[in-house]
């Protein structure tokens, strides 16, 4: 953990709660970065994690007990996303849930799930993961993701690869499959 | 996202696009009853649903690193100011009520 995150931490733990409130914007400069990353891996729109994030932070303020151990800032993202960061992700959709054909539990699962280990792995290390398991899918299963991550729908994708849409939506399930389980070995053997 | 009875592989597939485009509530919206229970059930759509969740982080999270942190962290004083304040109204109420009540049963009270 770098110094000034380390600084931030201490202030922000800290009994008294105006200095919590002065340490406050040193600790958001610290991991505002990290945790907006982290909120928009389940809501996928800037917005509603800014939205999601201030009350996070403003949770914490009031109530710090949970950071007063951390020692890494791994440690610090986790304890963040189980203590502060689900409870405010369970609530985005609460309002919409009684219309929806989701039951409750299965929402929650979707939007603000347990922490797998693939959760808990830092950015670099995913990005690190996530490299050599392209590398080694088939060039047609790669081309999909990729093209996928170039923001194309399926449509465009179908087209490119000359097939249908229908096969692709296929192609790409079977590869997210195969790149979980490609990711799950990846974790044991580190 | 207009198809009903969809499978569990266009289920997946539209889950990632709403969350990569950021429409997650309009995907939830769009489920029938019976891909709900299809959803429940399939274990293939959770462990599917990780590994999404990990190509929007590493693929599109760069999108919602605002350059202004800084106006970020005046939004979340300003929230944590307006809490403060509650809590001071809120105890400054109590005290008020509890004074209340001891002037009102002065007030009933009979001299003796």
């Amino acid at each position: 953990m770098n110094r000034q995150l380390r600084n931030a931490l201490k202030g922000i733990t800290a009994p008294d709660a105006e200095r919590r409130r002065r340490a406050m914007e040193p600790f958001v400069r610290a991991t505002f970065e990290s945790f907006i990353r982290y909120l928009y891996r389940y809501l996928g729109n800037e917005v509603e994690c800014e939205d999601v994030l201030e009350d996070v932070y403003a949770d914490i303020w009031e109530s710090p007990e949970r950071l007063c151990s951390v020692a890494s800032e791994r440690e610090l993202l986790k304890t963040v996303y189980l203590y502060y960061m689900r409870k405010r992700l369970r609530e985005v959709y609460r309002r919409i849930n009684r219309h929806l054909y989701l039951s409750q539990k299965d929402l929650k699962n979707l939007i603000a799930p347990d922490l797998s280990i693939l959760e808990v792995m830092s950015r670099t290390e995913l990005q690190q993961a996530l490299r050599r398991a392209l590398v080694r899918l088939k060039a047609r299963e790669r081309r999909a993701i990729e093209l996928w991550m170039e923001g194309m729908s399926s449509r465009a994708i179908a087209n490119e690869l000359k097939t249908t849409v229908g096969a692709v939506k296929m192609l790409k399930f079977r590869t997210i499959l195969k790149l979980k389980k490609m990711l799950n070995e990846y974790c044991h053997e580190g | 996202m207009t198809d009903t009875n969809r499978k569990i592989q266009e289920l997946l597939i539209d889950y990632a696009a709403a969350l990569r485009d950021g429409c997650v509530p309009i995907f939830l919206k769009s489920l029938t009853r019976q891909e709900g229970q299809m959803i429940a059930s399939s274990s293939e759509f959770w462990d599917a649903a990780d590994i999404v969740r990990i190509l929007n982080d590493v693929g599109f999270a760069d999108k919602a690193v605002t350059a202004d942190v800084g106006l970020f962290a005046s939004r979340v004083d300003a929230n944590v100011v307006s809490r403060l304040k509650k809590a001071k109204t809120s105890s400054r109420g109590k005290r008020s009520t509890g004074a209340k009540s001891i002037t009102k049963t002065q007030k009933n009270e009979k001299p003796i």
